[in-house]
């Protein structure tokens, strides 16, 4: 019961902070310059009749409460609203962008992490004992702090010059911060008194990697993860308004420049659900999911 | 360590000083036209040559070197002034007020803060002037940055509030005001300064994004982003010099991540 207790309270707090977000969003943009205004007024070919029909329209989606509301019921529906930008229903527009988004963000961050941590466990494996794997940390550590210092925009430009697809450049973006957090956590269990006490009874290398430290790093790896799943939503909209990718980011871009506010609503909602859910699972699997490691709190 | 933290002190150092008056090392404004020289290769002239419109590409830099680093840590000190009054009142009121607070700044981190950046950025006028344009741009960086420390300046109020030395000094008489600014404000300074450094690099490269993506500052007053924005229209392979902006961000950004105390930006 009290699990149970915990998931409802978990899933209430989700859906507030995901229509908390819709409606900020909505405030915000019906309170932008200019917001109100339909540029189709300016057509000269428009007659006193089809003025009139905008300027009642326009009236209409003023009331930011009223609009809302019909919005929640359209939801539920499964209407999403139309796009006037884009001149197509939301519900077609997502499910036509999101394919490409998620391909990226799965390969992304599947490349950053299989690079991060990569890199990351040779670098606490062997940091203290030899040479070479010191100048290996040091050179891993310096390549990450330059890409670290690089903005994703122009990541994205030198990438697109490369001929580098748009997964390659968020796994860019991504794997060095992945790195710095991975490598600390790996070279501080590699540290632990319980590793050296492993590695004095003969334990294997692999499974003092794999049950003594990465395990014991696990709760904060998933929090990274959960973190990382976060950045590589912001970061796809620069990368894909610079290389030209038609996913969700670069509509989430175009929506904002045209003030939307149908398509900023949703696309806020669905950006702040996918954040808040990879919090919430990274917090629930680490403190239920994940079993403390072998000595790790001796 | 020292050493390398010691020489990135210098660059950042002398970088500011060559950014404070450009117009000392260059030849001219940033908006002076040489009409008779536009896309002109570096020279004994024009040092970094000239853009398509015949400026010179040094004093651009310069000038938009003095605008990123004097706006962003202004920013940055925007934010954490926000988050320590936030995360100070929530930490010390505790009750409905702390409650309010952390479902803002969960609210302002729901969604990530590139994608609020942009958003917002997008809602604000565009067709201002290059002024306006910066000062928008570097008021949002530090108005929407304040969620993350605010919520570690409340778990370091929180921690003290509970500590040893301010229950001494309230059971000694200490009246609030007093043990606010005598006892809680040094403790939780290092932590504020903490998030002052960490945020200047973060908001040198957000405005970075912001200028390539046509959000941040306007022309023809240049910065880092708008001066990124040039390369997209360039040939690398023949106009290499056209990077230098690219290079000195990234040289300033992590020299800025060298001199953060170690424990700070590790982990």
């Amino acid at each position: 019961m009290p699990a149970m207790k915990a998931f409802a309270a978990h899933l209430l707090r989700m859906v507030a902070l995901v229509l908390a977000s819709g409606i900020a969003c909505a405030i915000l943009v019906r309170s932008a310059p200019g917001a109100l205004v339909d540029e189709r007024e300016l057509d000269r070919r428009l007659g006193e009749d089809s003025l009139a029909a905008l300027r009642a329209q326009k009236a209409k989606e003023a009331k930011l409460g009223t609009v809302f509301v019909r919005y929640l019921h359209g939801l539920i529906l499964g209407d999403l609203g139309y796009s006037e930008s884009n001149h197509e229903p939301i519900a077609a527009l997502i499910a036509e962008r999101a394919p490409e988004t998620l391909r990226e963000l799965a390969i992304g961050l599947a490349g950053a992490w299989l690079l991060g941590l990569g890199l990351a466990i040779p670098s606490g494996r062997w940091r203290q004992s030899r040479y070479i794997f010191l100048a290996y940390d040091a050179t891993s550590t310096i390549a990450a702090g330059f890409l670290l210092s690089l903005p994703a925009a122009l990541v994205a430009y030198l990438c697109l010059v490369a001929g580098a697809p748009a997964s390659v450049v968020l796994m860019l973006v991504l794997a060095p911060k992945v790195f710095q957090f991975a490598r600390n956590l790996i070279v501080q269990g590699y540290g632990a008194s319980h590793v050296a006490m492993a590695r004095a009874r003969g334990v294997g290398e692999a499974r003092i990697l794999w049950a003594h430290v990465l395990r014991a790093a696990a709760p904060q790896l998933l929090a990274v993860a959960a973190v990382s799943a976060s950045m590589a939503i912001g970061a796809a909209i620069p990368i894909e308004a610079i290389c030209d990718v038609p996913g969700l980011g670069r509509l989430a871009w175009q929506a904002a420049l045209a003030r939307d506010l149908p398509l900023l609503v949703n696309l806020t909602m669905l950006v702040g659900l996918v954040t808040v859910a990879a919090m919430a699972v990274a917090e629930t699997v680490s403190k239920h999911g994940v079993a403390p490691a072998v000595g790790a709190t001796a | 360590m020292k050493a390398v933290r010691t020489v990135a002190m210098v660059f950042l150092i002398l970088i500011a000083v060559s950014a404070v008056k450009p117009e000392w090392w260059t030849p001219a404004q940033y908006d002076t036209q040489f009409r008779d020289a536009p896309d002109a290769p570096p020279s004994t002239r024009f040092l970094l040559g000239t853009d398509s419109l015949g400026r010179d590409r040094l004093s651009r830099l310069l000038h938009g070197t003095r605008v990123s680093l004097v706006l962003a840590p202004a920013a940055a000190l925007l934010s954490c002034l926000v988050a320590g009054a936030l995360g100070g009142v929530a930490g010390l009121a505790g009750g409905w007020l702390d409650r309010a607070i952390l479902a803002a700044a969960d609210l302002f981190l729901s969604v990530p803060w590139l994608f609020l950046l942009l958003m917002v950025r997008a809602c604000l006028p565009l067709n201002v002037s290059p002024m306006h344009s910066a000062a928008i741009t570097f008021v949002l960086l530090g108005a929407l940055g304040w969620a993350a420390p605010a919520r570690v300046v409340r778990a370091a109020v929180r921690q003290l509030k509970d500590s040893d030395f301010v229950f001494h000094a309230q059971a000694a008489g200490c009246r609030a005001r007093r043990l606010l600014w005598r006892q809680l404000m040094p403790n939780v300074a290092p932590v504020l300064l903490a998030q002052f450094w960490v945020a200047v690099p973060a908001y040198i490269l957000a405005e970075a994004t912001l200028g390539m993506l046509g959000l941040g500052v306007s022309e023809p007053l240049p910065s880092w982003g708008g001066l990124l924005r040039e390369i997209e229209g360039s040939a690398l392979g023949s106009q290499m010099w056209v990077l230098a902006p690219a290079f000195l961000l990234t040289a300033v950004v992590g020299s800025f991540r060298l001199i953060l105390p170690r424990e700070d930006y590790s982990v």
